[in-house]
């Protein structure tokens, strides 16, 4: 079932997703891609009477993060009085998520606090088993070598194990809690749900607390041992310690002043906020031990909708990693690209996506004529942009150890270019297969970048020859797809030019500098795209525009994406930087850094209410609609925030 | 349950459908006066039905007529409009010669409703029987969900009891098409037999091996939890699909303590 999560929380070893009610949607172990094995998890309250669901609809729910940290508030309000607080946080060390829940009502109420779960451990909705040990006050479930166990402070009083999907439906845990008693099954197998309970007496001046701790293991002893010593530290503790270690890991980002601007003031806060916020949702998304990130958490699992999220691609990440970089956290590059040499094909290409482990992910695009050829130019461009930041003695390290994945990425390039345009392929967006715009800039970019380490590796010859190629693909693609409208054309589709407007073509600009802001005739280039694809692209929602991939896009409705927004915002205050600030210039900067305000500034709009960026910002109504968060957006924001600063910072040095 | 529905075979291939539907004054001749002025104007009235029960002073009548083409149906529906008896008055022609219905939405046990085939339904199950894992698990949980709610609805209209819970599912079999129903049961010691002849969905299978009727099982261990206040387990036992005359459920007290693998294994 695809369900889109408000907020994220976890560690180098978890990734758990969260709905706006505080429910679990996903729990990722060990890996951000697999296994996940929560179908359901969450908690209900029984009045005597009935269930009361944490995600029924009479609750009010309101969801934010603790400033600065990775850990989740979600307060629920029920009409009858009912207020249930939820605070939410991976362990600091383990892979265990601690839900502290405290319930709270204006009037006496006795009933039961039940926790629920359906586990599908190892993904799997069969095969599975599960016991309930009391003594150590541990519910497991398992299924080879993936364990997963609840245990709680105070111990649970109740419990029930039963059968999630059978004609013995009375077993079934979300039955059973129905009277409001658990029949205390010990151990069952197959497809399970499960349910622990307390008794439930509070009124005004007397409130409960619960807290339930779901750990992860690859064996039965380590999880013992995980539930074991979180059973033993204080709750407190936990929190505090987990405030301060994402605390101190934001405190090493670069530092941001973006001095007050005309207009923006209130707006101010919103962008210190979103940065942040992008940051911690990217170090979530991240396998620190592999160097890959998963481009969103994985929601479609089946595949229903999309192709799914759940896995690399090195397109994403490498405008991730080297956000990250200009943030000030270079240490994703050298992982990610340590990854990237182990990932790389035999014929110096990247596959279209891989799980994070490096294995093959599913993929539309096995063939040479359907991979997508802009991956590869985007991994040299970005390995690039990383070395160029690196002194020495690391970066003649560095360039040591990526030298035979540079040669054989640039020379694949070479092949699939030799006549000035690249061969055909699949489009970035995997939805158009032919000749592109937004590739070509990228094979341009991956060329010029393997050209800059050839010349440092002493390699003139390939480093000529790339750059060669590399001009030659600029004038080329200048020649026979800029069109007379002002804009480039999409690309070559079965041998005929492609004139559809696509955000895409921005990339020229960037991320990959094919055209440059100060070359005069080039800039114009650039300003005649950003104008065309503001009206044509343009999709009005949120007191402002967005800007959608291209015309008559079908997918999920043709929203708008914060990806192709922050492009364009990106490109306006890239020119912004280049422009003189003498004369008219002035007027010129502050008219694309307002433009390029509102851009970003609709983009932190559609983001949950938790501050999540998605993929895509619904057109109709505004709100999030896809892909949550998106790894890409978070580092588009990052970039539009960091050259925001930059460009205050230097008005604002002038002025001084 | 009232059918609002006209399937129209037309008896006059030249003729057109005409339905109204009449809210009148309920008065012992109501009923006959407006069924008379449908006759004196040439209006051949070919499915009907008439409600007076929900409101006493009010009722509802709705007829699908046939009628020569180009006939002043509208001067016909203005004279019947100031008839004394006709409080409200709609009509409209019929153009597609497929199903029409005037009440929309439909409603049945308090609940919006749509009319779905069976050959339809059907085709739910086997997808859900073909690609879902434990099916037959999930098809008892969706019926048991229904079984529950409609005695929960029941109850609202009447008193519900060991005497009356299970006339009133034969009743509601019979109306709603599932099939007829006859049952014995002990409600001491909740045992029984349901008996379903023409059973709406064994009679879409032919030569099955096993009993087809998961979902109607479901319903009745739901019907029967919900109205006894008690867990029972209901198995199909005998299924027409696997070639028998009729579907036969058994009705036991769920047992305690017992996991399906030992069911299986006959502990």
């Amino acid at each position: 079932m695809i369900r889109q999560p408000n907020a994220i929380v976890g560690n180098d070893r978890l990734l758990v997703t969260v709905g706006k009610k505080g429910e679990i949607f996903g729990y990722y172990f060990p890996g951000r891609d697999f296994a996940q094995h929560v179908e359901e998890s969450q908690a209900c309250l029984h009045d005597g009477k009935g269930l009361i669901w944490s995600n029924a609809r009479e609750w009010v729910a309101d969801q934010k993060y603790i400033e600065n940290t990775n850990i989740i508030i979600t307060e629920l309000v029920h009409p009858s009085g009912l207020v249930m607080h939820i605070t939410d946080f991976v362990h600091p060390a383990l892979p265990v998520l601690v839900r502290k829940y405290k319930i709270s009502s204006k009037k006496k109420f006795s009933g039961k606090f039940f926790y629920y779960s359906n586990f599908q451990v190892g993904e799997m909705n069969k095969k599975n088993s599960a016991f309930c040990d009391y003594n150590s006050g541990l519910l497991g479930q398992y299924w080879k070598n993936y364990h997963v166990g609840i245990s709680s402070s105070p111990m649970f009083q109740e419990w029930q194990i039963g059968k999630a999907m059978d004609t013995i439906w009375w077993t079934n845990a979300k039955y059973d809690m129905e009277d409001g008693e658990l029949q205390g099954n010990l151990e069952d197998i197959g497809d399970l749900n499960c349910s622990i309970g307390w008794k439930l007496d509070i009124d005004d001046s007397k409130p409960a607390e619960f807290t339930v701790f779901i750990g992860a293991a690859s064996k039965r002893p380590a999880l013992y041992k995980r539930m074991r010593q979180v059973q033993n530290e204080t709750i407190e503790n936990m929190y505090n310690e987990t405030q301060e270690k994402w605390i101190k890991w934001l405190s090493k980002k670069k530092h941001l002043e973006i001095p007050e601007y005309l207009g923006f003031k209130a707006f101010r806060q919103d962008l210190f906020k979103g940065f942040n916020r992008s940051l911690l949702a990217l170090s979530v998304l991240s396998d620190s031990s592999k160097g890959s990130f998963v481009a969103a958490p994985e929601f479609d699992h089946g595949f229903e909708k999309s192709g799914g999220y759940g896995y690399c691609w090195n397109r994403d990440t490498a405008e991730v990693v080297t956000s990250l970089l200009e943030a000030g956290y270079p240490e994703y590059c050298s992982r990610f690209f340590k990854w990237c040499k182990t990932t790389q094909l035999q014929d110096g290409s990247w596959f279209q996506r891989y799980w994070l482990d490096g294995n093959t992910a599913p993929s539309w695009g096995n063939f040479s004529f359907s991979t997508q050829i802009d991956e590869t130019g985007s991994t040299i461009f970005a390995m690039d942009s990383f070395y160029r930041t690196l002194q020495q003695p690391m970066k003649a390290e560095f360039l040591d150890s990526m030298w035979a994945t540079v040669i054989c990425a640039a020379e694949y390039l070479m092949r699939r270019s030799s006549k000035g345009l690249h061969e055909h392929c699949i489009c970035l967006w995997e939805t158009f297969g032919g000749v592109f715009t937004y590739t070509n800039a990228a094979v341009y970019a991956g060329l010029m970048g393997a050209a800059n380490m050839a010349r440092d590796y002493n390699e003139k010859g390939l480093a000529d020859r790339w750059t060669q190629r590399a001009e030659f693909i600029k004038s080329t693609t200048i020649d026979k797809l800029w069109l007379d409208e002002g804009y480039f054309a999409r690309g070559i589709i079965h041998g005929k030019i492609d004139t559809a407007i696509d955000a895409s073509i921005i990339g020229t600009f960037v991320p990959f500098n094919m055209l440059s802001a100060s070359d005069k005739k080039e800039k114009m280039m650039i300003e005649s795209m950003i104008n065309n694809i503001e009206e044509q692209l343009r999709v009005p929602v949120n007191n402002h525009f967005g800007i959608k991939r291209y015309v008559d896009d079908k997918y999920i409705d043709g929203n708008p994406w914060i990806v192709t927004t922050l492009w364009l915002s990106k490109a306006l205050l890239e020119i912004a930087i280049t422009i003189d600030d003498k004369d008219n210039g002035k007027e010129e900067i502050k008219t694309l850094t307002n433009a390029a305000l509102k851009y970003i500034q609709w983009s932190l709009k559609g983001a949950t209410g938790a501050g999540m960026l998605p993929e895509q910002v619904n057109k109709y109504t505004g709100s999030p609609a896809w892909a949550i968060p998106l790894g890409w957006s978070c580092a588009l924001m990052l970039d539009n925030i960091l050259l925001l600063d930059k460009l205050l910072k230097k008005r604002s040095d002038k002025n001084v | 349950m009232v059918r609002d529905l006209y399937m129209f075979s037309k008896i006059d291939k030249e003729a057109e459908v005409v339905w109204f539907k009449i809210t009148y004054e309920n008065t012992v001749r109501s009923e006959a006066d407006i069924t008379s002025f449908f006759a004196e104007n040439g209006l051949d009235i070919r499915f009907a039905y008439l409600d007076s029960s929900e409101d006493p002073s009010k009722g509802k009548y709705v007829m699908f007529t046939e009628v020569e083409k180009n006939k002043d149906i509208k001067s016909i529906a203005d004279k019947l409009g100031k008839m004394d008896v006709v409080l409200n008055l709609d009509w409209g022609f019929s153009k597609n010669r497929a199903i029409q219905t005037v009440e929309f939405p439909l409603h049945l046990l308090g609940e919006r409703a749509i009319i779905i085939r069976v050959k339809t339904f059907v085709n739910i199950l086997n997808i859900i029987n073909e690609n879902a894992p434990q099916s037959e698990g999930l098809l008892t949980m969706i019926g048991l969900k229904s079984g529950t709610g409609v005695v929960q609805y029941f109850r609202d209209m009447v008193d519900v009891n060991d005497n009356n819970f299970l006339d009133l599912l034969k009743e509601l079999f019979m109306a709603s098409g599932w099939g007829t129903l006859d049952y014995e049961m002990n409600t001491v010691d909740k045992t029984g037999t349901l008996r379903v002849t023409d059973s709406f969905i064994a009679d879409e299978y032919e030569g099955s091996d096993v009993p087809k009727c998961a979902y109607m099982s479901g319903f009745f261990a739901g019907y029967i939890s919900e109205s006894l206040d008690t867990t029972v387990q209901v198995r199909e036992t005998i299924c027409k699909s696997m070639g028998n005359a009729f579907c036969e459920h058994q009705v036991s007290p769920a047992p305690k303590d017992v996991k399906i693998e030992h069911l299986h294994k006959g502990e």
